[in-house]
């Protein structure tokens, strides 16, 4: 998708959502620009017409000074409020439609498969992720608002100045829009490489201060701690470059913005003069008016000025939107996975199964049953593809060929996944309507209630990221907590107790072990003590089930004896 | 907070001389206001277009003097604060590498980057706009307020009445704001936060079908900061409204008297003379300049929340942490690797003794251990019990709090220490993949050692894998395996690292891969010195000797 194109996928979305509000915010912005403007304009066609009538007497006292004085008053309090009233529409107008791009991201993200390869992707590009959330921000905020106000004005002043001379209009307009759009234009043009160059370093930045301080051990051994310093060093060095580029542009634009300015107050001055002629009341305009003339002239360029901040980012907002922009069309439905033939808790039949981009599949004709009520697990070194057959049944990943038939399942992956949330909040996920009671029993049946009652907060406690705030032990406790809450009748445990110490390991175990009979468990694990639960071994090698043992067979306990013993 | 001090001192005469550029430049108007006033009055009088060109002449080349002043005291300004910046990160990336892997107190490496980073960038409009903004509101306004006096009084007074009001009201509003915007502040980068949290657990998330109640939650979280926010933003703002009637209405006011006074209806407040029509020109042109300065400086306020935030976050970084890392200064100069080989070397540890700051207990207390050369001996025992500690302490990672230890009969110290770690290698858990290829992840830039050496190493520990394909921040992960392998291929690959510390290298593998690293590490150790901390009894047993440590106490 080119640029433009993806921006106009990101400005339907403004426009499908709050479409009042962000037109609101446009035309309160353009009423406090035209409003500032007038003020200024009446104010010194009022001085100037003062003072003439102030020459007699007569004329003084003919004078009515209360219409323009209350013009001017009126202007002042309708700038200021309108002024208000843009702030607050614009940042609300604002606030909304990132709301809705982040929920509109999110679902995109939940298609299967889009998780798996946001998260395979390096650190840096998930980081990428929000920094583009929010340079989309300064699209409507720093870009289309200035502009519709500018925009407004150059037409107001132009037909305003044009009802006393209409070349004079014209001309006062045309000085203001093409310097005014031009500038801006060509600032946004210019930025592009160096604000791709400031991005760029920005995140070798990034990545070089994460390998100092978490590779430290490693660079210090190696004697390049140093050497390491002067990388960030040449980093920032290459940041500073760059911002400095973006600063000489700004400045530069802000230089030939002060230039035009000066021409257009001087010119206007001249083009007055000329219009108001030689003797008063015979020339086109008279001396009040040309006064009006050079003030509206004094102000209208400062508009378009506000466009710098907004053009010079407008490289990095084109950039975000053309990453986001694929993201905001509707995802697909996720299937439902059929319900397996009765009497069986899932079957797999002749599947076959590759990552993407991977030439050969990992599973070819892959067959698996197992009956409802059974305790089984998948043993086999790493990269076998124990967790992609946890990941076809729990319909994260979607097979090439072949039947997968499953019953309601809850799963339990391999990073216990927490979240940034209160404890209810974490166990609402796998049932949102369930109350206190249930949720209190959920946590003592995994043994956790003890731990959470000790709690000032009880079930209102919030977690970290990523659930920090609970030990290991806890945190796959409340897992299992959240699994019972599922009440599904098939469980798909992914190495249920790696990394926790003996003890805990064992109680956990024991909990999983004393479900109902009617819960069927299917486990992947490289651990003797998670396999040592299951009536049947499936070894899997390469993507195929080479092996299967059931307990009291000759080669369980051998095959039980080949796994970790910690 | 030195180092702060130092960082922005070395800025301070610059961004003032960069102040006054631009106040110089806000002057300027002063005689643009007079031409323009004095021209307008000329007109009305009767003047023309000859009468009017000399004075366009002369606007014209203030207001060009006036964009390049602007425009000079931007650039000092910015270069001065980009400097100053620089100068903090910098300070801040040598502390942290200063402080020891063993401080607790040592900030996550994403926080560290994250401070240094996106937050420090905070820190360039607080100096840029912010300061420079300040002073201008300090010396533009007094002196245009002199410009007005010197035509009426009364108009300087009206100026007067209503500048001081503004800071007032500002800052009753801005009280009421603050507490409300700190609260705020915390929960804006945790929008962002939710979102990367939930995506990060999507598979629990699909898995438990809450795909759509995570949604509505996100929306719901997002709607609710929008609501709170604007909450704040409606007070906010209201300081800039006051501001900004303020400034309306003293243009409005400062208007309506100078024409009552020119109609001769108002009588007072002028000097002898009364006001001309220049005279009221000129100061109803000066009137919005005067309030123009305090309107930049009201813009640039919250550029000062946050590059404060910024500066103190850096400022703690830079700070110095409780454990240092000995020889952390300068990288020390490496013999050539074909060069005089002293071979392995003999470790002796006496009576160590270390406690991390805060704990109750002496994780290593009158420790001994004496390892000859070429030995390969496992620390055995629980984790918590001292193991990762001894290791830490032998590579001079930290200094311990009483004890020797002799590395090939030369004793450790915070002088050698770099350069004894030059005889060292070290097998994390968990090796850090540095941004960069694998090929580079091996020779990790040592001098000394060849390309095509790690090459050597790569093909023997991790065949198969391309060596210029990219890990770390910038590329994909490795596997727990293929990662220790790589922390081995590291060691492997230098021959003058003949002193091996290992660090639980089978910990978090499956039997097999387990099986494979401890060969492939008894083969990398061949004619090196090796200690091995591990709780695997089955890497423990292929070792010369077993040293248990840390047991129940």
């Amino acid at each position: 998708m080119t640029g433009w194109a993806s921006l106009r996928a990101v400005l339907r979305l403004f426009r499908q959502d709050r479409r009042l509000l962000l037109g609101g915010g446009a035309a309160l912005s353009a009423a406090t620009v035209l409003a500032g403007v007038a003020l200024l304009g009446l104010s010194g066609w009022f001085i100037t017409a003062t003072a003439i009538a102030g020459l007699s007497s007569a004329a003084a006292l003919g004078f009515d000074v209360f219409q323009p004085s209350a013009g001017i008053r009126f202007l002042a309090i309708l700038r200021t409020a309108a002024r208000y009233g843009e702030r607050l529409v614009t940042h609300d107008a604002a606030l909304a439609v990132l709301a809705a791009l982040r929920e509109r991201l999110f679902r995109a993200y939940a298609a299967p498969n889009a998780a798996r390869a946001l998260l395979a992707r390096p650190a840096r590009l998930l980081f990428r992720l929000t920094a583009d959330v929010d340079a989309l921000d300064t699209l409507y905020l720093r870009l289309l608002v200035p502009a519709a106000a500018a925009l407004a004005t150059a037409a107001a002043v132009g037909i305003g100045l044009g009802l006393l001379d209409w070349q004079l209009g014209a001309a006062l307009a045309a000085a203001v829009l093409v310097p005014g759009l031009g500038i801006p234009l060509w600032l946004a043009r210019a930025a592009v490489r160096p604000a791709r160059l400031r991005t760029a370093a920005a995140e070798a930045l990034r990545a070089r201060m994460v390998d100092l301080v978490a590779g430290q051990t490693d660079l210090a051994l190696a004697g390049r701690l140093g050497a390491q310093r002067a990388r960030i060093a040449g980093a920032e060095a290459r940041l500073a470059e760059a911002e400095d580029a973006l600063n000489r542009l700004e400045v530069r634009a802000g230089l030939l913005f002060g230039v035009v300015a000066a021409l257009i107050l001087s010119g206007a001055l001249l083009a007055a003069a000329a219009l108001a002629g030689s003797g008063a009341g015979l020339g086109a305009i008279s001396a009040p008016q040309a006064a009006l003339v050079v003030l509206v002239a004094l102000a209208a360029l400062e508009p378009f000025a506000a466009l710098r901040r907004g053009a010079l980012e407008l490289g990095r907002t084109l950039i975000a939107a053309r990453r986001l922009a694929p993201r905001l069309a509707a995802p697909p439905l996720p299937q439902a996975r059929p319900a397996p033939p009765a009497g069986f808790a899932l079957a797999i039949e002749g599947v076959t199964f590759r990552y993407d981009g991977a030439a050969a599949p990992l599973f070819r004709d892959l067959s698996l049953h197992l009956a409802s009520g059974g305790r089984a697990a998948l043993i086999g070194p790493s990269a076998a593809g124990k967790s992609t057959v946890l990941a076809l049944l729990a319909g994260e990943a979607e097979p090439e060929a072949g039947r997968i038939r499953v019953a309601r399942c809850g799963v339990l992956t391999q990073r216990t996944e927490l979240f940034r949330d209160s404890l209810r909040g974490n166990l609402q996920l796998a049932d949102p309507a369930a109350d206190d009671t249930a949720l209190w029993r959920a946590l003592d049946r995994a043994g956790l209630g003890a731990d959470v009652r000790a709690l000032p907060a009880g079930l209102d406690a919030m977690l970290g990221e990523g659930g920090t705030g609970l030990s290991g032990g806890q945190a796959r406790r409340l897992a299992l907590a959240r699994l019972l809450l599922r009440d599904a009748p098939l469980w798909l445990l992914d190495e249920p107790t790696e990394g926790l110490d003996r003890a805990t390991a064992a109680a956990l175990l024991t909990y999983i072990n004393g479900q109902e009979p009617s819960v069927t468990i299917l486990l992947a694990t490289h651990l003797r003590r998670e396999a040592a639960l299951a009536d049947r071994l499936f070894h899997l090698v390469d993507g195929r089930i080479v092996a299967e043992w059931r307990r009291g067979e000759a080669g369980y306990q051998a095959a039980l004896d080949s796994l970790r013993p910690d | 907070m030195s180092q702060r001090a130092d960082g922005l001192a070395a800025a301070a005469p610059a961004l003032r001389r960069a102040g006054l550029l631009q106040t110089l430049a806000a002057l300027l108007w002063v005689p643009q206001a007079a031409l323009l006033a004095l021209t307008v009055a000329r007109l009305a009088e009767g003047g023309g277009l000859g009468q009017a060109l000399p004075a366009a002449a002369l606007i014209l080349l203030a207001g060009l003097l006036r964009a390049a002043l602007e425009a000079a005291g931007a650039r000092l300004a910015f270069r001065a604060g980009r400097a100053a910046l620089s100068s903090l990160r910098l300070a801040a990336a040598a502390a942290l590498a200063a402080r020891s892997p063993l401080d607790v107190a040592r900030p996550p490496s994403g926080e560290a980057a994250a401070a240094l980073g996106e937050q420090a960038d905070a820190v360039l409009p607080y100096l840029v706009r912010y300061r420079p903004a300040r002073q201008r509101a300090a010396l533009v306004p007094p002196l245009l307020l002199l410009a007005v006096a010197t035509q009426s009084w009364m108009a300087a007074l009206i100026l007067l009445v209503a500048a001081p009001l503004i800071p007032l009201f500002m800052a009753l509003i801005g009280l009421r704001a603050q507490e409300a915007s700190a609260r705020q502040m915390l929960e804006i980068g945790g929008t962002n936060a939710f979102l990367l949290d939930r995506l990060r657990g999507l598979a629990t998330i699909r898995a438990f079908d809450a795909v759509e109640v995570t949604a509505t939650r996100l929306r719901a979280a997002a709607e609710a900061l929008r609501a709170r926010s604007m909450a704040v933003l409606r007070i906010a703002f209201l300081s800039s409204a006051v501001l900004e009637l303020f400034a309306a209405l003293g243009v409005a006011m400062l208007a309506v008297y100078i024409g009552f006074t020119l109609l001769g209806q108002i009588g007072f407040g002028a000097w002898g003379g009364g006001i001309g029509l220049a005279g009221g020109l000129f100061m109803l042109l000066l009137a919005p300049a005067f309030f123009e300065p305090l309107r930049d400086l009201a813009a640039a306020w919250h550029d000062r929340a946050a590059g404060e935030a910024a500066l103190d976050a850096l400022a703690r970084l830079a700070g110095s942490g409780e454990q240092l890392l000995p020889g952390a200064g300068d990288d020390p100069s490496r013999g050539p690797p074909g060069g005089p080989s002293a071979g392995p070397p003999t470790v002796v540890v006496q009576g160590l003794a270390f406690a991390y700051p805060g704990a109750a207990q002496p994780v290593l207390d009158g420790f001994d251990l004496g390892v000859a050369a070429g030995e390969r001996v496992a620390l055995f025992g629980p984790s918590g019990g001292g193991k990762t500690t001894l290791l830490a302490l032998v590579a001079g990672l930290a200094a311990p709090q009483a004890g020797t230890i002799a590395v090939g009969g030369e004793a450790l110290t915070g002088g050698n220490a770099a350069a004894l770690r030059t005889g060292m290698a070290w097998i994390g858990q968990r090796p850090h993949l540095f941004a960069g290829s694998l090929r580079a992840n091996v020779l990790l830039g040592r001098d000394g050692l060849a390309p095509a050496a790690a090459d050597a190493v790569l093909a023997r520990l991790l065949p198969g894998r391309d060596r210029r394909r990219q890990v770390g921040e910038g590329g994909a992960g490795l596997s727990g395996g293929e990662a220790l392998r790589l922390a081995l291929a590291r060691a492997a690959v230098d021959p003058r690292a003949t002193l091996l510390l290992a660090d639980e290298p089978t910990a978090h593998l499956d039997a097999q891969t387990a099986a494979d690293v401890t060969a492939a590490l008894l083969d990398v150790a061949r004619g090196r010195t090796l200690i091995v901390a591990t709780h695997d009894p089955l890497l423990a047993a292929r070792l010369d000797r077993v040293v248990l440590i840390g047991g129940p106490r």
